[in-house]
C-alpha cells in the first residue's frame, strides 16, 4: 500500500485510533494503579471520547479508507457522535453507581471505550470484513461487560446468554456474508449493489441477505431475535445496561441502514418486506410484553425493543426521507434512554439499588424533580406531543405513508397506543401512589445526564431541531 | 359607561372567584358589593339621561365573536329603552342583593364563592339583556342558568338542594332546547341572527303578509305572493312563512316557557327556593325568570306577525297565573308561597305579551322586581330571624318581635296584590284591562283567569302575613328566645326597594304605559299596525276597571276571615274539601305526573343504556373487552420468555428459518 | 480447472500423511504396548477431571484460563508463520503491521500478568 494512501486511511480513522489507543493506554494505567484507579480510569476514558468525537468533528475529512473497508460519510459521522455521546453518557454515569455498590472495576470504562471503538467501526463499516470486525469487537467487549460483575449469578448468567446467543447471531451473519459473497463475488457494499442490480434477484443472495439481517437484527434487539435483551437488561449491572440500551443498538441501526440502502439498494423490494415483518413483530411484541413487567430495566428492554420497531419504520420506507427518520429517531430515542436510565441508576435506598416499578410509587411527593423528569421522559417515550418522542415518531410515521406504508404506519401508532399504558402507569405511580421509602439524593453526575437529556427532550428540541434535521437530511442523501 | 357596567360584575366575579380564598371573604363582600353599587348607579345615569323621544338604538361593538360562512357574530351591545329598563332592574336588585347577603350568608364559611356566584349570575344576565343578536342572548341565557344551577346547589352537602339545582338545570334545557331551533329557525328565515337584520326583515314580511291578508280578506282566494312559498321545514312540513313564522315563535317561547317557569316547565321553580334566600329573590323573582318576558319584548317585532303564536302565549300566560295561584292558596313553606306567586305574576306578564300589550307586561316585569324581591328578602328576614324556619304553621305572632321586617312585607303585599296607588296596582291592572280589550280568542280567557287570580293573589299574600306575624307564635320556646330584627345592612335594601315597591308605579306609569309610551319606548317595542290595545285599555268603563281592586278586597277579607277572626274556618274548609285541597297542595300533581311519565322512563333508559348499552356492549367489546384481549396476549408473550438458553436459541433459527422460506416461496418476484 | 485442482495436491498429500501417521501413533499402543491396568493409572489425569463424566461436577477455572491464554499465543504464531515467509515482499508496511500486532498481542499479556492471572495460586 502507498504511504500516502495509509496516511489519508490514517486520517479518516483517526478517532477510532485514538479510541484503540487511548483504551490500550488507560488499560495499562490501570493495571499499574490496581484497583484504585477506577475512578480516574472512568475520567480519562470520558476525556478520550471527547477528544475522539471533537477530532471526529473538527479534523478528520470525510472519505474513504483502507481501499473502501472503511467510510466516513455525513451519514457515518452523524451517528458517531450520536454512538459517542451515548458511550461518554454512560460512562459518566457509572461513577456514582461504581461508589455506591463497591464496583470498582477500572476495566467497565476501558471495555466502553474497546467497545465504542468497534461500534465506531461497524458505523464505517464499506465492506463486510469490517462490518464483522467491527461488530464482533463490539459484542465481545459487551460479553464481558455484561458479565463483568462476577459475584452475582444474574450478571454472569446475563453475560452467557448474551455470549451463547451472540455467537449464534454471529455464526448466522458470517454465513450470510458468505453466501453474499459467493452469489456476488464481492465483499464491499457499493460492489455488491452493482452485481445486484445486473443480476437481479436470485435465491442464493436473498438467503445470505436474510441469515445477514438476521444477525444485524439480533444486534438491535428486533423480535424474533430479541429474547435475549430482556434477561441480559435486566441482569446486567445497571450502567452496563444504559450502555448496552444506547450506543450499541444506534451502531447496529446505522450498520443495518447502511447493509440494506447501500448494499442491497437494487433488491430493496425483497428486503422491505423482512424489515417490515421485523419492524411490527418488534412494536407489538414490545408493546404486549411490556405490559407484563414490573422491574423497570425489564420494562426498558421491551420498551427498547418496540422503538427499534418504530426507527425500522423509516428504514422500511427505503427512501431519504425515511433514512432520515430513523436518524432523528435514534437520536430522540438515545436522549430518552439516557435520561431514564439516569433515573433509574437513582434508584437507590439506603440499603442498596433497587429497580420494581412500585418502588416509584409517590415519587412525586419524595423526589418532586425526579418524578416530574421521569415523567417528561415517559410521556416522550409513549410519543406524545409536544415532546420530542412525538416528533421523531411523526418523522419515521409520515416516511412509511409516503412511501405507501399504509399499514405499518397504522400497526405503528396502534402499537404506540398499547405502549402508552406501561409508560402511563408508572407515571400513574409516581403521582398517584401511595409514597414508598424516599430515594438517597441523586448523585449530580446522574442529575446532570437528567437534566440535559430532559432539557433536550422538552423543549430544547424545538430550538436545535432546525441544524439537526438539517444534519439528518444531509445524513440520509448519502444513500441515494 | 355602558361596558363598565356590563363587565364590572365579570371582574367582581373573577376577583372572588381567582382570589376569593387569599384576599378573605370580608374584602370580596365589600369589593364585588361596591363593584355593584357602581354598576347600578351607572344603570340608574344611563336609563335617566337617555334621550326622550329622539333616543336612538346604541350599539356598542366590544369583540368580533366568530363568523362562519353567513354567521356573522360579533359581542356588541345593544342599547335602547328596553335594555335601560332591565339594566336598572337587574343591576338595582343585584346590588341590594349582594348588600343583603353580607348580612344574610354571615354565618357561612363559604361566602367568597357565593358573592363570585351572585356576580356570576349578574354578568350573564348583563350579557343576556344588552345582547345585540340572539347568540349573545343565548350566552347569557345559558350563563343565567349556569349561575342559577350553581345557586339553586350552593349548599352541595344538602341533597334537596342538589336535587333542586339538578331539576332546574334540567327541566330549564328543555326550554333550553326549544330556543335553541327557534335561534336556528330565525337564522334560516332571514339569514343572520343580528336583531337590526331580524326586524328589518320582519318589517318585510309584514309588509308582505299585510298585503296577503288584505287579499284574502277581498276573497281573492289563493295568496299570490311570496308569503306562500314554502320556506322552512319543520318536522317534515314545508312552512310558508306565515306559519314558519309561527313555529319559530312558538319555539322562542318554548325557551321562554322554561325560563319564566310557565305552566308545564314550572316544576323546577319551587324547588329552586332549596337555594339560599338572597338567591331567590335575585334569581327566581325579579331577574332570572323574568328573561322570558323579556326576550319575548325584544322579539316582538316577530311576534307581532304571528298571531297564533300570541293567542297560545296568552292561553299559557292565563293558565300559569290562575294555575300557580291556586297552589300557592295552601302552601305553607313561605318561600313556596311566594315563589308560586312569581310564578303566576309571571303568568300575568305573559298574558299581556300575548294581547300585544308589551308596555304594560315590561312595566309589570319592573315594578314586580321591586315588591317580589322585597317580599323574598323580607322572606329571608323571617326565616333569618328564626332560626332558618321556613314551616310557616310554625311561625305566627312576630309582627312585635321583628315590627321593620313586618312593615317591609306588608308593603310588599300591597304593592303584590294591587292596592291602589302601590307599584303593583298600576302595573297589574294595566295588565287586566290590556287582557279585557285583548283581540285574540284567549285574550277574555286571559282577563277571566286574571282577575281571579287577582283574588286569588290577595288571599294567599294576607294569609301568609297573618299565619307569620298575627296569631300566637307556634315557634318553639327556644327559637322565640334568639328571635331578632334583622341587622341594618339586611334592612336598608328592604328600605329601597320598599320605596321601589311603593313609587315606582306612580311614577313611571305615564311613561311605561301612559301618553310618554311612545316618546318613552321609543322604537325599543314594537307594536304591529293593528294592535291598538294600548289605545283601548284606557276606555274601559269603570266597573271593569275598578274589578281587580274589588278582587283584591275579597281576598283580604276572605284571608282575615280565615286566620284571624276565626282560625278553625280555614281548617275547616280544607277538611271539607279534602280532594281539591290535596290536589292544591300537591301542586296539581305535576310532579308525580312529570315523575310518571319522563323521570321515572328516562331512569329506566338510562339504567339500561348504563348497565346494559354502555357497561356491557360498549365498554365490553370497546375499552374492557380491548384492555382484556390486551392482559391476555401480554401473559402469553411474556411466558415466552421463558428464561432458557435453548429456547431463546430456537425463537431464533425459527425465525431465520421462517424468514428464508417466505422470502425464497413468497417473496416479491 | 484441472490445474487448479492439481494446485491443491501438495495439501492433499499433506493431509494423507498427517491422517497415516496420526491413525499409526493410535492404534499401535493397542498391538505393541504391555498392559497392566489398575486404579491409579485409569483414574483422570488431564486438566484434573474425568472427560466422560457428569457435567454437573466441580472442576478448577485455572485450566481454563491457562488454555485461553494459551490459545491466544498460539494464534500468534499461527499469523507470524506467513508473515515471516513472505516478510520480503511486505516491506516495512509489513513490519509494521505486525509490530503494531505485537505491540497490542503485549498489552494484553502485560494486563494478564498483571492481575495475577499466570499465578497459580
Amino acid at each position: 500500500m502507498m504511504p500516502d494512501m495509509l496516511s489519508s486511511s490514517l486520517q479518516i480513522a483517526a478517532p477510532e485510533l485514538i479510541l484503540a489507543i487511548g483504551a490500550m493506554i488507560l488499560l495499562m494505567i490501570g493495571v499499574f494503579m490496581g484497583e484504585k484507579s477506577a475512578q480516574t480510569i472512568t475520567g480519562l476514558s470520558v476525556a478520550v471520547i471527547i477528544i475522539a468525537a471533537l477530532w471526529l468533528i473538527l479534523v478528520t475529512p470525510l472519505g474513504v479508507g483502507f481501499g473502501g473497508s472503511f467510510v466516513l460519510d455525513p451519514f457515518a459521522r452523524f451517528m458517531k457522535i450520536l454512538v459517542l455521546i451515548g458511550s461518554a453518557a454512560a460512562v459518566i454515569m457509572s461513577v456514582g453507581f461504581a461508589e455506591s455498590e463497591r464496583f470498582n472495576r477500572f476495566e467497565f470504562p476501558v471495555l466502553v471505550l474497546l467497545s465504542t471503538t468497534g461500534m465506531m467501526m461497524m458505523v464505517s463499516a464499506g465492506d463486510m470484513i469490517a462490518l464483522y470486525l467491527g461488530l464482533e469487537l463490539q459484542s465481545l467487549a459487551i460479553y464481558v461487560l455484561a458479565a463483568i460483575n462476577r459475584d452475582s449469578v444474574r450478571s454472569t448468567e446475563a453475560g452467557l446468554k448474551y455470549f451463547v446467543l451472540g455467537a449464534l447471531s454471529s455464526g448466522m451473519l458470517l454465513y450470510g456474508a458468505s453466501m453474499v459473497y459467493g452469489f456476488t463475488g464481492h465483499i464491499e457494499f457499493t460492489q455488491i449493489a452493482a452485481v445486484a442490480a445486473e443480476s437481479g434477484r436470485s435465491v442464493g443472495l436473498i438467503v445470505g441477505l436474510v441469515f445477514v439481517l438476521a444477525g444485524l437484527a439480533f444486534k438491535i434487539s428486533a423480535v424474533p431475535f430479541h429474547m435475549w435483551t430482556p434477561d441480559v437488561y435486566e441482569g446486567a449491572p445497571t450502567p452496563i445496561t444504559a450502555f448496552l440500551a444506547g450506543a450499541p443498538k444506534i451502531a447496529a441501526m446505522a450498520l443495518l441502514t447502511r447493509f440494506t440502502v447501500q448494499g442491497f439498494e437494487p433488491l430493496s423490494d425483497q428486503w422491505q418486506q423482512v424489515i417490515v415483518f421485523i419492524s411490527i413483530a418488534s412494536m407489538a411484541f414490545g408493546a404486549f410484553a411490556a405490559i407484563g413487567q414490573h422491574n423497570i430495566k425489564r420494562l426498558m428492554a421491551y420498551s427498547s425493543i418496540a422503538h427499534m420497531g418504530y426507527a425500522l419504520v423509516g428504514l422500511a420506507a427505503a427512501n431519504t426521507e425515511g433514512v432520515r427518520g430513523v436518524l432523528i429517531y435514534m437520536t430522540v430515542y438515545l436522549m430518552m434512554t439516557l435520561g431514564t436510565f439516569a433515573v433509574i441508576l437513582a434508584m437507590r435506598r439506603r440499603d442498596g439499588m433497587v429497580e420494581e416499578i412500585d418502588d416509584l410509587s409517590g415519587l412525586s411527593q419524595t423526589n418532586p424533580m425526579m418524578a416530574l423528569f421521569l415523567t417528561v421522559m415517559m410521556l416522550s417515550l409513549a410519543g406524545l406531543p409536544p415532546l420530542a418522542g412525538f416528533i421523531g415518531k411523526y418523522f419515521v410515521f409520515m416516511a412509511a405513508v409516503h412511501a405507501g406504508l399504509w399499514p405499518l404506519a397504522i400497526i405503528g401508532v396502534l402499537a404506540s397506543v398499547v405502549g402508552l399504558f406501561y409508560y402511563l402507569r408508572i407515571v400513574k405511580t409516581m403521582w398517584f401512589d401511595e409514597p414508598a421509602e424516599a430515594f438517597v439524593p441523586m448523585a449530580i453526575e446522574l442529575r446532570a445526564v437528567l437534566w440535559v437529556t430532559g432539557l433536550v427532550v422538552f423543549p430544547v428540541y424545538i430550538f436545535v431541531s432546525g441544524p439537526i434535521f438539517a444534519a439528518a437530511e444531509a445524513a440520509a442523501k448519502t444513500f441515494f | 359607561m355602558y361596558t363598565i357596567i356590563v363587565l364590572l360584575p365579570l371582574a367582581g366575579f373573577l376577583i372572588a372567584g381567582l382570589f376569593g380564598k387569599s384576599i378573605g371573604a370580608k374584602a370580596c363582600e365589600y369589593t364585588l358589593s361596591g363593584f355593584m353599587v357602581v354598576a347600578a348607579i351607572l344603570s340608574w345615569i344611563a336609563f335617566l339621561s337617555f334621550g326622550y323621544g329622539e333616543g336612538e338604538t346604541l350599539r356598542v361593538p366590544l369583540l368580533h365573536w366568530m363568523q362562519s360562512g353567513t354567521l356573522d357574530v360579533a359581542w356588541s351591545l345593544r342599547i335602547d329603552r328596553l335594555t335601560l329598563v332591565m339594566l336598572v332592574v337587574v343591576n338595582t336588585v343585584s346590588t341590594l342583593v349582594h348588600v343583603y347577603s353580607i348580612g344574610y350568608m354571615h354565618h357561612d364559611p363559604h361566602r367568597p364563592r357565593f358573592f363570585a356566584y351572585l356576580s356570576l349570575f349578574t354578568f350573564a344576565m348583563l350579557m343576556l339583556v344588552t345582547s345585540n343578536n340572539l347568540v349573545q342572548m343565548f350566552f347569557g341565557w345559558e350563563g343565567v342558568g349556569l349561575a342559577s344551577y350553581l345557586l339553586i346547589g350552593f349548599w352541595y352537602k344538602k341533597p334537596t338542594a342538589n336535587a333542586a339545582a339538578m331539576k332546574a338545570f334540567v327541566v330549564n334545557r328543555v326550554g333550553d332546547f326549544g330556543f335553541a331551533l327557534g335561534i336556528f329557525g330565525v337564522f334560516a328565515l332571514f339569514g343572520s341572527v343580528n336583531f337590526d337584520t331580524i326586524f328589518a326583515g320582519a318589517a318585510d314580511v309584514a309588509a308582505q303578509l299585510g298585503g296577503g291578508h288584505e287579499a284574502a280578506a277581498a276573497g281573492a282566494g289563493a295568496a299570490a305572493h311570496g308569503a306562500g312559498d314554502v320556506v322552512l321545514n319543520f318536522a317534515g312540513y314545508g312552512l310558508t312563512m306565515g306559519s314558519a313564522l309561527t313555529v319559530v315563535c312558538l319555539l322562542l317561547f318554548m325557551g321562554a316557557m322554561g325560563k319564566s317557569a310557565q305552566l308545564g316547565l314550572h316544576t323546577w321553580l319551587p324547588d329552586a327556593m332549596e337555594g339560599p334566600t338572597p338567591v331567590s329573590a335575585l334569581i327566581h323573582a325579579a331577574t332570572m325568570v323574568t328573561a322570558g318576558v323579556f326576550m319575548l319584548a325584544r322579539m316582538s317585532p316577530l311576534f307581532e306577525l304571528s298571531p297564533s303564536a300570541l293567542t297560545f302565549v296568552t292561553f299559557i300566560g292565563a293558565t300559569t297565573a290562575f294555575f300557580a295561584a291556586t297552589i300557592g292558596l295552601v302552601q305553607n313553606d313561605i318561600k313556596r308561597v311566594i315563589a308560586y306567586s312569581t310564578c303566576s305574576q309571571l303568568g300575568y306578564m305573559f298574558v299581556a305579551l300575548g294581547v300585544g300589550a308589551y308596555g304594560p307586561a315590561i312595566f309589570h316585569l319592573f315594578t314586580h322586581a321591586f315588591f317580589k324581591a322585597l317580599l323574598f328578602l323580607g322572606a329571608g328576614s323571617v326565616i333569618h330571624a328564626v332560626s332558618d324556619e321556613q314551616d310557616m304553621r310554625r311561625m305566627g305572632g312576630l309582627r312585635t318581635h321583628i315590627p321593620k321586617t313586618y312593615w317591609m312585607m306588608v308593603i310588599g303585599t300591597l304593592a303584590l296584590t294591587g292596592f291602589p296607588f302601590t307599584a303593583g296596582y298600576y302595573s297589574k291592572d294595566a295588565i287586566i284591562e290590556a287582557a279585557f280589550v285583548g283581540h285574540n280568542s284567549f285574550a277574555l280567557y286571559g282577563w277571566g283567569m286574571t282577575v281571579i287570580a287577582a283574588a286569588l293573589t290577595s288571599f294567599y299574600s294576607w294569609r301568609l302575613i297573618f299565619m307569620t306575624f298575627h296569631g300566637k307564635p307556634r315557634a318553639s320556646a327556644d327559637v322565640m328566645h334568639h328571635i331578632h330584627e334583622s341587622p341594618l345592612v339586611m334592612l336598608v335594601p328592604l328600605y329601597v326597594l320598599a320605596a321601589g315597591a311603593l313609587f315606582a308605579g306612580i311614577v313611571f306609569e305615564h311613561s311605561f304605559i301612559g301618553e310618554g309610551y311612545d316618546e318613552f319606548w321609543h322604537a325599543a317595542l314594537y307594536t304591529g299596525a293593528e294592535n291598538h290595545v294600548l289605545h283601548d285599555m284606557h276606555e274601559i268603563s269603570f266597573w271593569i276597571a275598578i274589578l281587580p281592586t274589588l278582587c283584591m278586597v275579597i281576598g283580604f277579607v276572605v284571608a282575615y276571615m280565615f286566620y284571624i277572626r276565626q282560625p278553625s274556618l280555614a281548617k275547616e274548609t280544607a277538611k271539607r274539601n279534602r280532594g281539591l285541597y290535596q290536589f292544591l297542595l300537591n301542586k296539581w300533581y305535576f310532579d308525580e305526573l312529570y315523575d310518571f311519565l319522563f323521570v321515572k322512563p328516562s331512569q329506566h333508559l338510562g339504567r339500561f343504556l348504563w348497565k346494559t348499552g354502555d357497561g356491557k356492549v360498549i365498554d365490553g367489546l370497546g375499552p374492557d373487552g380491548v384492555s382484556a384481549r390486551v392482559l391476555d396476549v401480554t401473559g402469553r408473550v411474556v411466558r415466552l420468555q421463558s428464561g432458557y438458553l435453548y429456547h431463546y436459541a430456537f425463537a431464533m433459527l425459527i425465525g431465520v428459518a421462517a424468514l428464508v422460506t417466505w422470502m425464497m416461496l413468497g417473496g416479491a418476484s | 480447472m484441472s490445474a487448479l485442482l492439481a494446485s491443491y495436491l501438495p495439501i492433499v498429500i499433506f493431509v494423507g500423511v498427517a491422517l497415516i501417521l496420526g491413525l499409526a501413533l493410535l492404534v499401535s499402543p493397542f498391538l505393541l504396548a504391555f498392559k497392566a491396568p489398575d486404579d491409579e493409572k485409569l483414574s483422570a489425569y488431564e486438566c484434573g477431571f474425568d472427560a466422560f463424566d457428569d457435567s454437573r461436577m466441580k472442576f478448577d477455572v485455572r485450566f481454563y484460563l491457562v488454555s485461553i491464554l494459551f490459545i491466544i499465543f498460539d494464534l500468534e504464531v499461527a499469523f507470524l508463520f506467513p508473515w515471516a515467509a513472505s516478510f520480503g515482499t511486505l516491506g516495512w508496511f509489513g513490519f509494521w503491521s505486525m509490530m503494531v500486532f505485537l505491540g497490542v498481542l503485549t498489552v494484553g499479556f502485560v494486563y494478564e500478568w498483571k492481575k495475577g492471572a499466570l499465578e497459580w495460586d
